[in-house]
C-alpha cells in the first residue's frame, strides 16, 4: 500500500516538474541561429515555396529573415516604417525584414535582454552620441565593406564626421533635429509691446523679453528646469559660444571650473532668481501653447506636435535661433541629436541588413522626404540628395520654420558628444546644486570638476576618445 | 516498520518540495550565481568575457552618488514604513468591531490601492503636486501661501514620493494588520477587564506583545520593499533634484541603461543585495520572532 503511494507520488511530482519546465520552454523556442521558431517556419515556408517554384533545377536562393527593432517615436513615424518595409518586403522576394517597434521606456530592458541572450536584433535604432561607444565595444559593424561609396559621399559633411570613426562608417545616419530652438508666442509679444517678428538674439535681450512677459499667472520664458536638461541643452553652445566642452578633447582632464562655464551657470541663475522661469517644468510645447509661458527654448522636434496637436495656434508662434552671449548665430547653439539604423555585430546576414538599410535610407530620396513631410519638418535630412529634392518642391523649400532651422541652426550645429553621460551630469548637477541650495557657483563647477576628474580615473577615460583615434 | 515509516515521510517531503526548489534554483539561485560571477568582469554582451577582478566593486563603493542612493533608500524607509504600520494599526484598531456590510465596504475601499500599478499612482500624484495647476498647489494658494515646486526641491521631494508609496501599500498593511488584531482571542481582554486592566495596559500587555509577529513581518516585508522603490522616483522625478529621490534601484536601473559595460550595474544590485540582507538581519535581532505567546 506504501510502495503504491509513493510510486505514486513519485510519478505525480515527475510530471508536474516536467510539465513546469516543459511550459517555461516551450514558447518562444530559439534555434542556433537565434531566429525564433515563428521566423524559421516562415523561412521555411519560403524555402518551401521557392523549391516549388524552382523549374531550372538550380537551388533556389533561401529566404533571408532579418530582426528590425525601432523606437516607438510619432504615429507618422511608425507609419512610415511599416509602409516602406512592407513595400520592401512586397518587392524582395529573398529577404524578409521584420519590424518591431519598441516603447521607449520598454527599450533598454528588451535591447539588453536579447543582447545578453546572444540574440539581438540585425538591424537597430542608435543616437550618433552613442555610436562610438557601440563601435568601441564591438556591438556594430562597420558598414563600407557591405556599402557602395556613394550612400556616404551623398551625406552632408557633418553628419559623415558623426557617423564615420577610423575611415569606416557605423550608422545609417537617417535624421539630425537641433537640441535647441527659440519659439515664442507672437500675439504674447504684441501684448506686452514687443516686436512679434523680432526675437531676442542675446542672452541680455532674451533677458528682457522674459521679465516684460511674466505675468502673475505666466512665465515669460522656459527651458532647462533641472540637472538631466541642464546637462546636454547646452552642448552646442559649449562648442560654438565657451569654446570648449566641460572635458579636454584627450578626455584625460575636467575644464569645467572656468569663467566661461561660469557664465553659463550665472546664465541659469539669472532667470532662475528673478522669477522668470518656472522652478519647475510644465510640460513641452503644450505650456507654450497654452500661455503658460511666452518663450520656450527646446529642441525642433516639438514643431510636429505644434503642426499637429496645436496647429491653430501655430500661426501665433515665431521660432528663432537659441540666444547667446554675443547674439552669433554662425557659432554653433545647438547640437545636432537625430537618430541612425546600425547593423549588430552578431548578425547572421549583414550583407542582407546592409542592403535593406542602401535601399531603404541611403536610397531613393523620395522615402526620406516623405518622413520628413509627413513630419511637418520637425526634423531634418542627413543627404544632400534629399535637401535637393526638398528644395525643388514648392512647399517644402517655402516652409519659414524649415528654412530658417535649415540656414540658420543646422549647418553651423555641433555633433554631440560621444564621453559618457555622468561628465556632462556633473555639469549639470552643478547647474542645479548653485539654483537650489544657492552654493557659490563657482564652488559648484569646482565640484563638477572633481567629479568629472574622478569619473576619468575611475572609468580610465584618459586617451580614449573614438574621435581622436585614427587606427 | 518504523524506519520505513520516516524513510516514507522524509521522501514525501522532499518530493513534494521538489517543483519548488527546481523552480528556485533555475530562477533564483543559478541567476544570483551566474550575477556574481559576471559582476567580476567586463562584460559588454559582445567583448570576450574579461576577468577584472573587485574593479566593479569599488568602482561602485566609491561612487558617492551609490552610497547617497542607500541613504535615500534608508531615509525613504524610515518615512513610509513607521506611518505605514502607524495608520494601519490605528486602522485596524478601529475596525476591530465593525461588522456587516459597513466592515467589507470599508476593508474593500482601502485595498483599492494596493491593485492599482505604481506608474497610475506615480501620474495620479504628478497631477497633484503640479507647480502650476496642480491641486496641492491650489490649495496652498487659497492659504495665501506661495507655490511649492514639491518635486524640485530638495526639502520636500523624498516625502512627496512617500506619500504615494503609504497610499499604495497601505491596503494590505492594514488587512494584515486587521487579521492579526482579530486573532487575539477576546477572553483574553474580558479576563484582564476582569482584573481592572484599563485600554493602556491591555494595548501594553495584550494587543502589542501578541501582535509583534505580525508587526515583524510586516517590518521586515515594508524595510525591503520601500528600500528598493523604483516606479515612483523612476517616474515621478528620475531621482532628482541632486540624486535627492534616487534610490538604490532606480542608481541600478540608471546604470543598467546607461553603462554599456554591465559589471558596474551587477556589482551595484549584488551590494543592493547584502544593504537588504543586512537590514532585515537587524531588524529579527532587533525585534525577535517568537512563537505565538498564547
Amino acid at each position: 500500500m506504501d510502495k503504491k503511494r509513493i510510486v505514486s507520488k513519485t510519478v505525480s511530482s515527475a510530471v508536474l516538474l516536467s510539465l513546469v519546465l516543459t511550459g517555461c520552454s516551450s514558447s518562444n523556442s530559439t534555434d542556433n541561429d537565434g531566429t525564433s521558431a515563428e521566423n524559421t517556419a516562415q523561412t521555411n515556408d519560403a524555402a518551401k515555396t521557392n523549391d516549388a517554384g524552382a523549374t531550372n533545377g538550380e537551388k533556389p536562393k533561401e529566404k533571408v529573415t532579418t530582426e528590425l527593432w525601432v523606437y516607438k517615436f510619432e504615429d507618422y513615424n511608425i507609419d512610415w516604417y511599416t509602409r516602406y518595409v512592407d513595400e520592401y518586403n512586397k518587392t524582395h522576394e529573398n529577404h524578409q525584414v521584420n519590424l518591431t517597434v519598441v516603447p521607449g521606456d520598454a527599450w533598454d530592458t528588451k535591447i539588453k535582454a536579447a543582447q545578453a541572450a546572444g540574440n539581438p536584433p540585425d538591424i537597430w535604432n542608435t543616437y550618433y552620441g552613442d555610436i562610438g561607444a557601440r563601435q568601441a565595444t564591438g556591438q556594430i559593424l562597420g558598414l563600407d565593406q557591405y556599402t557602395t561609396p556613394d550612400i556616404w559621399n551623398d551625406l552632408l559633411d557633418n553628419v559623415n564626421k558623426m557617423v564615420s570613426i577610423k575611415g569606416d562608417h557605423y550608422a545609417f545616419p537617417m535624421l539630425v533635429e537641433p537640441s535647441v530652438v527659440l519659439f515664442y508666442r507672437k500675439d504674447l509679444f504684441k501684448e506686452a509691446g514687443l516686436d512679434p517678428e523680432k526675437a531676442p538674439v542675446t542672452w541680455d535681450e532674451l533677458f528682457d523679453y522674459a521679465k516684460k512677459l511674466t505675468t502673475g499667472d505666466r512665465f515669460g520664458l522656459q527651458m532647462a528646469s533641472k540637472a538631466y536638461d541642464y546637462s546636454w541643452t547646452n552642448w552646442g553652445l559649449q562648442v560654438g559660444h565657451l569654446g570648449h566642452r566641460v572635458i579636454s578633447d584627450d578626455w584625460s582632464k575636467a575644464t569645467v571650473a572656468d569663467e566661461q562655464y561660469l557664465n553659463l551657470l550665472n546664465f541659469y541663475k539669472r532667470f532662475y532668481d528673478a522669477g522668470v522661469v518656472p522652478k519647475e517644468s510644465l510640460g513641452g510645447i503644450k505650456a507654450l501653447a497654452e500661455s503658460k509661458v511666452a518663450m520656450q527654448i527646446s529642441g525642433s522636434w516639438e514643431i510636429s506636435e505644434l503642426r499637429t496637436t496645436y496647429k491653430d495656434m501655430a500661426d501665433n508662434v515665431g521660432v528663432a535661433v537659441m540666444p547667446s552671449p554675443d547674439g552669433d548665430y554662425t557659432k554653433a547653439t545647438a547640437t545636432l541629436g537625430g537618430w541612425t539604423l546600425v547593423v549588430d555585430s552578431k548578425s547572421k546576414h549583414p550583407q542582407e541588413a546592409a542592403d535593406f538599410l542602401s535601399w531603404f535610407i541611403g536610397g531613393d530620396p523620395k522615402i526620406m522626404m516623405d518622413f520628413f513631410q509627413k513630419g511637418h519638418f520637425a526634423k531634418f535630412p542627413t543627404r544632400k540628395s534629399v535637401n535637393d529634392l526638398i528644395s525643388q518642391d514648392p512647399a517644402s523649400a517655402n516652409d519659414e520654420w524649415r528654412k530658417l532651422i535649415t540656414d540658420k541652426i543646422v549647418q553651423y550645429a555641433a555633433s554631440e558628444p560621444l564621453y559618457p553621460w555622468e561628465v556632462s551630469f556633473a555639469f549639470g548637477s552643478a547647474v542645479e546644486r548653485s539654483l537650489l541650495t544657492g552654493q557659490d557657483p563657482m564652488e559648484s563647477l569646482k565640484q563638477a570638476e572633481k567629479e568629472i576628474n574622478d569619473i576619468i580615473k575611475l572609468k580610465e577615460l584618459a586617451g580614449t576618445n573614438p574621435a581622436l583615434q585614427t587606427q | 516498520m518504523r524506519i520505513s515509516t520516516k524513510w516514507n515521510t522524509w521522501l514525501t517531503a522532499y518530493l513534494m518540495i521538489l517543483p519548488l526548489i527546481g523552480l528556485l534554483t533555475v530562477f533564483a539561485v543559478i541567476p544570483f550565481l551566474y550575477a556574481w560571477y559576471v559582476s567580476f568582469s567586463d562584460w559588454s554582451f559582445y567583448d570576450p568575457w574579461k576577468f577584472v577582478g573587485l574593479k566593479n566593486y569599488r568602482q561602485v563603493l566609491l561612487d558617492p552618488k551609490f552610497t547617497k542612493s542607500v541613504i535615500v533608500g534608508l531615509k525613504f524607509s524610515l518615512y513610509v514604513v513607521p506611518a505605514s504600520l502607524i495608520l494601519a494599526f490605528l486602522f485596524g484598531h478601529s475596525m476591530r468591531h465593525l461588522r456587516g456590510k459597513s466592515a467589507d465596504f470599508v476593508k474593500t475601499s482601502i485595498y483599492i490601492p494596493t491593485i492599482m500599478s505604481g506608474v497610475i499612482a506615480s501620474i495620479i500624484f504628478l497631477f497633484i503636486y503640479e507647480y502650476q495647476g496642480g491641486f496641492l498647489n491650489y490649495a496652498v494658494g487659497l492659504l495665501g501661501g506661495d507655490k511649492i515646486a514639491w518635486l524640485s526641491n530638495t526639502k520636500t521631494v523624498l516625502i512627496a514620493i512617500a506619500v504615494p508609496a503609504i497610499w499604495l501599500g497601505f491596503g494590505l498593511t492594514a488587512l494584515i494588520m486587521l487579521a492579526g488584531l482579530l486573532d487575539i482571542p477576546e477572553s483574553y481582554y474580558e479576563a484582564a477587564e476582569l482584573e481592572g486592566a484599563g485600554s493602556f495596559t491591555k494595548m501594553f500587555k495584550i494587543t502589542l506583545p501578541l501582535m509583534k509577529n505580525v508587526i515583524l513581518f510586516l517590518l521586515v516585508l515594508g524595510f525591503n520593499g520601500s528600500i528598493q522603490e523604483l516606479v515612483l522616483p523612476m517616474v515621478m522625478t528620475q531621482g532628482g533634484p541632486l540624486e535627492e529621490s534616487q534610490t538604490p534601484s532606480l542608481y541600478i536601473f540608471n546604470h543598467f541603461r546607461d553603462d554599456i559595460l554591465m559589471g558596474n550595474t551587477i556589482a551595484s544590485a549584488i551590494l543592493l543585495f547584502i544593504v537588504c540582507g543586512s537590514v532585515a538581519a537587524v531588524l529579527f535581532r532587533l525585534v525577535n520572532s517568537e512563537k505565538a505567546a498564547d
